[in-house]
């Protein structure tokens, strides 16, 4: 555990995922930022702080593994844990040969939040 | 009479007349005078000394005038040279003396006598008087003429000399035979009937012209009236003739200085006009008997001469068609006397061979054209026929002068009467065209043999009455029965498959109507295999009104496997798209569920540990919970979207052929249903309109309808498992189709649960299929019933209106909201 609150940084397309995530990762004792889309947060300042983003897969405009293609082309590593509402099962082992910490199926637990969390802030 | 005094006289013993005394001469002379003969008595030195009272009168002369005969002017100046020269000769020698010659009668005519001169010798030997009997023998002599003439006109006739020259020598005879008279022969053409072709040598061609072509009628001129009655007509003198006066002829012929016209009919054998002869003269007259004897003769003579033209034309025009046939039929003809070698060809049998028609035909002419592999034949087929007379008939090739080949049929018939000496007739005939159109058709017939043999059809007919089979090599080889076999029933039975037995011979029995076939069955082969066959089979009745099918079979097994096989990668095909497509929805689904699920869970966790905390965070808690309410109605409202979407199940509508698409599902169906033994007769109207529709639905109807049929017929065994699949057109204008077995049927107070989602009476149940049937029926805006048969069995039957559009029926595109979703594809139905 850092001193400072780590970041978690949220983008996704869906209201309500913007609204309810990061009300719990708070209730966990992180810092939480939502946005919109993957544009919205490369344009914002939190890239440099943020030590772990929830990513969602499918959103338009640009989709989640191809922020995370544009942060590792900046070089900027940080934790992704990324969440989708499209059970498919070939897509989670490339992200995760891609650096990806987690995917997470939606409707994800607590529990398995917290794990892939944890895994992430532990990389970093 | 005469003739008899003169030989009596001739014969008075030359001693009566040797030196008699003076006085004995006034006897002689007295008994000469009484005689009924011309008689005379001549000096030595040739001067008359008596004439008798007969010799005086016929030459009008006294004996004085008569005594110099040479100056007399009696005897014709042509003929006066030869008698005097004969009579120095008769006075010197001594000799009697017989000449002819034409001496002047009283009437200033010269006429032909017979004059004899015998010399009357004294005791001393001396010719001391001549008695002379001149005989009047010109009728004699006129006759001989006549003869003569008659004798040369028949032998121009005879040897073919042209008409007008025979008629023209025919006018002068008679001008020569009857002085002062001029004739004309006017041949009639009864085509119009006009007199045509004159022939009238002595008159000018002023008279004749404007004869040419003139009607043949009464009021024309005596001659029309002559052709016309058939009778002679007589006008003694036109000028005065009553029945001339009004007539343009009158003035015809006194223009040219005649008066009398004698017109005369000539007629042939067979009592046909031929046309008239006509007698002119220049002065009144009537026709003594004589001129009537010689018209007789003449017209006579003129009838052969014209029935002989009228033959030859006939002849000639006879022959003209003939060679004209001969041309047009490539057919020569041929007489050949073997005897003498004689023989003579048509001229199409010169221009057959190639021959110029100036060449005398022989056999070796024929044989040089021979081809030299036919040649042996010929020669043989020569040999025979000039050996033993037979009749023969054979064909040969010839090779022409410029290598063209010619094929040609002989046939030669023996006319000879010596059956040594054959004699034979022939038609020689072209018939390379024939040949070579043969040759054509026995091409085209292996041509189809091999199309035959290579689309595996086989030609077939069958006379009903009398059960005969004409079949086709490739029909014989699908059947695997020898070309030579005689084909009957029984035969053919022997090769149906025992499944399709029935089948085939229920077809064979209704063929007795004449019904067109058009059936499919199997053949078990001797070596176990099974051959598929389409048989197609058109009735007709022949010229004698009997029954008889031509027909084609084709094996089709080949195609019927590959059906098969088909068949099964459809339905393989068909259960893939259903999973995949429920796979995708199962995928939409989540998505769309998840997305709230998601917010309810975590709005719910985050919920818990407001409310674990300490203090708690109510407002927080409450906030949270009012999102997880409200991300729950989304879940719902998902569902219900859903659900909305299945429940529009928007078809996809287009204009469907049934006919087409009951024979789509039929081919589908085939395999299954030949397995299940059930045949299938199809009786699709024509001309059905389209109908608007989702044709997989509807072929999805029919087939659920099919397999009904089919799993209805499962337990029959005691008569044919026959769907009947029909198409008709009712008076709305509605397309039915209806399926009809030959089932166990049903109860009729069930009828109408049949349709009901879960009944069935049987095992498989079948009544979802039903009851999903008719939901998609009535989404057409068509019916679906049932009907119990006549006889053992149910009708299932469905109707379409023929336009939807008009009902106001849209073609749904399917929007954004439907991009995770799939149109509905009956899933139900597809699970039947």
């Amino acid at each position: 555990m850092t001193t400072s609150r780590s970041l978690v940084s949220v983008v996704d397309d869906d209201e309500s995922v913007r609204e309810s995530l990061p009300d719990l990762l708070r209730e966990f004792g992180f810092a939480a930022r939502a946005f919109a889309s993957a544009e919205e947060f490369l344009a914002s300042d939190c890239v440099a702080h943020t030590n772990c983003l929830i990513l969602d897969i499918a959103m338009p405009g640009m989709g989640g593994p191809a922020l995370q293609r544009e942060l590792s082309r900046r070089q900027w590593a940080i934790p992704i844990v990324f969440i989708t509402a499209n059970r498919d099962d070939s897509i989670r082992p490339r992200l995760l040969e891609a650096g990806a910490v987690d995917c997470l199926f939606k409707p994800f637990s607590e529990t398995a939040l917290l794990e892939a969390l944890s895994v992430a802030l532990r990389s970093n | 009479m005469e003739n008899e005094i003169a030989r009596f006289v001739d014969a008075l013993p030359g001693s009566v007349f040797t030196a008699p005394p003076d006085g004995r001469f006034d006897l002689v002379r007295s008994v000469l005078d009484d005689l009924p003969v011309l008689s005379a008595l001549m000096d030595a030195s040739g001067r008359l000394e008596f004439a008798n009272r007969q010799l005086l009168a016929y030459f009008g002369k006294s004996l004085e005038e008569l005594k110099d005969w040479g100056k007399a002017g009696i005897i014709h100046p042509d003929d006066l040279p030869g008698v005097c020269e004969a009579w120095d000769r008769a006075l010197q020698s001594g000799t009697a003396l017989d000449i002819e010659y034409r001496n002047r009668c009283a009437d200033g005519i010269y006429r032909w006598f017979q004059t004899r001169g015998s010399p009357i010798r004294d005791a001393e030997g001396r010719i001391v008087l001549w008695h002379i009997v001149p005989l009047d023998i010109d009728d004699r002599k006129r006759a001989e003429a006549e003869l003569a003439g008659e004798k040369q006109l028949l032998e121009m006739i005879a040897s073919g000399r042209p008409l007008p020259d025979v008629l023209d020598a025919l006018c002068k005879f008679f001008e020569t035979a009857a002085t002062g008279c001029l004739c004309g022969v006017y041949p009639i053409d009864w085509s119009g009937p006009t007199f045509q072709n004159a022939a009238a040598p002595s008159l000018p061609a002023s008279y004749i012209a404007p004869m040419e072509g003139l009607p043949v009628r009464l009021d024309v001129a005596p001659c029309g009236v002559a052709a016309q009655t058939r009778t002679q007509v007589i006008v003694e003198d036109i000028e005065s003739d009553s029945r001339w006066r009004d007539s343009s002829y009158r003035a015809h012929v006194l223009g040219h200085a005649l008066r009398s016209v004698w017109s005369t009919p000539i007629s042939s054998l067979d009592g046909r006009v031929l046309g008239t002869f006509c007698i002119y003269r220049r002065t009144p007259a009537t026709p003594s008997s004589h001129q009537q004897e010689l018209i007789a003769q003449v017209t006579h003579i003129a009838s052969i001469a014209l029935d002989r033209e009228r033959k030859e034309a006939e002849l000639k025009r006879s022959e003209a068609f003939l060679a004209q046939a001969q041309r047009l039929t490539l057919t020569g003809s041929l007489w050949w006397k073997t005897s003498t070698g004689e023989i003579t060809w048509s001229e199409e049998s010169y221009r057959l061979l190639e021959y110029p028609v100036t060449v005398t035909p022989t056999v070796e002419l024929i044989l040089r054209r021979c081809h030299p592999e036919d040649l042996p034949l010929v020669q043989e087929k020569v040999a025979s026929a000039v050996r033993d007379g037979v009749n023969t008939d054979f064909e040969h090739r010839l090779v022409m002068p410029n290598g063209a080949v010619k094929h040609i049929h002989i046939v030669m018939q023996n006319v000879g009467f010596d059956s040594g000496a054959p004699e034979f007739m022939g038609a020689v005939t072209d018939i390379t065209e024939w040949k070579l159109a043969q040759e054509k058709l026995r091409q085209s017939e292996t041509y189809l043999a091999e199309a035959q043999k290579l689309s595996l059809t086989g030609s077939i007919g069958w006379r009903v009455a009398d059960d005969q089979h004409f079949w086709s090599d490739e029909t014989y080889r699908i059947f695997g029965y020898h070309p030579s076999t005689l084909i009957s029933f029984p035969l053919i039975l022997q090769r149906v498959h025992p499944e399709d037995l029935e089948v085939v011979q229920r077809a064979l029995a209704e063929a007795q109507d004449g019904r067109d076939f058009d059936y499919e069955y199997r053949l078990l082969m001797p070596d176990g295999s099974v051959k598929h066959l389409h048989l197609v089979a058109h009735g007709m009745r022949d010229r004698d009104g009997r029954l008889e099918y031509i027909g084609a079979v084709q094996d089709v097994t080949q195609q019927r496997r590959s059906e098969e096989a088909l068949g099964e990668l459809r339905s393989e095909l068909a259960h893939v798209s259903r999973v995949t497509s429920l796979g995708t929805l199962t995928a939409s689904i989540a998505h769309e569920v998840s997305q709230p699920l998601s917010g309810i869970i975590t709005n719910a966790s985050t919920c818990l540990r407001m409310l674990a905390s300490d203090p708690p965070n109510v407002d927080g808690a409450r906030e949270t919970a009012r999102r997880t309410i409200r991300d729950g109605h989304r879940a719902s409202e998902v569902i219900t979207r859903l659900r909305a979407l299945f429940a529009r199940k928007t078809p996809t509508m287009e204009p469907v052929e049934l006919n087409e698409a009951t024979r789509e599902v039929m081919a589908l169906s085939r395999s299954e249903l030949q397995r299940s033994r059930t045949t299938i007769r199809m009786e699709l109207a024509e001309d059905l309109p389209l109908v608007m529709g989702d044709r997989v639905q509807l072929q999805q109807v029919i087939m659920n309808l099919l397999r009904n049929a089919s799993e209805a017929m499962s337990e029959v065994d005691d008569r044919p498992r026959e769907i009947v699949i029909r198409t008709a057109r009712d008076k709305d204008d509605r397309v039915i189709v209806s399926v009809q077995d030959a089932g166990s049927g049903f109860e009729p107070h069930s009828a109408e649960k049949m349709f009901d989602a879960f009944y069935t009476t049987k095992q498989h149940g079948m009544g979802i299929g039903l009851s999903v049937s008719r939901s998609i029926i009535e989404s057409h805006r068509g019916r679906l019933w049932a009907v119990p048969n006549d006889g053992p069995g149910v009708t299932f039957s469905f109707s379409i209106p023929r336009s939807l559009e008009e009902e106001g029926v849209e073609a749904h595109e399917h929007g954004d909201s439907a991009r995770s979703l799939v149109a509905p594809d009956v899933p139900a139905l597809g699970s039947v």
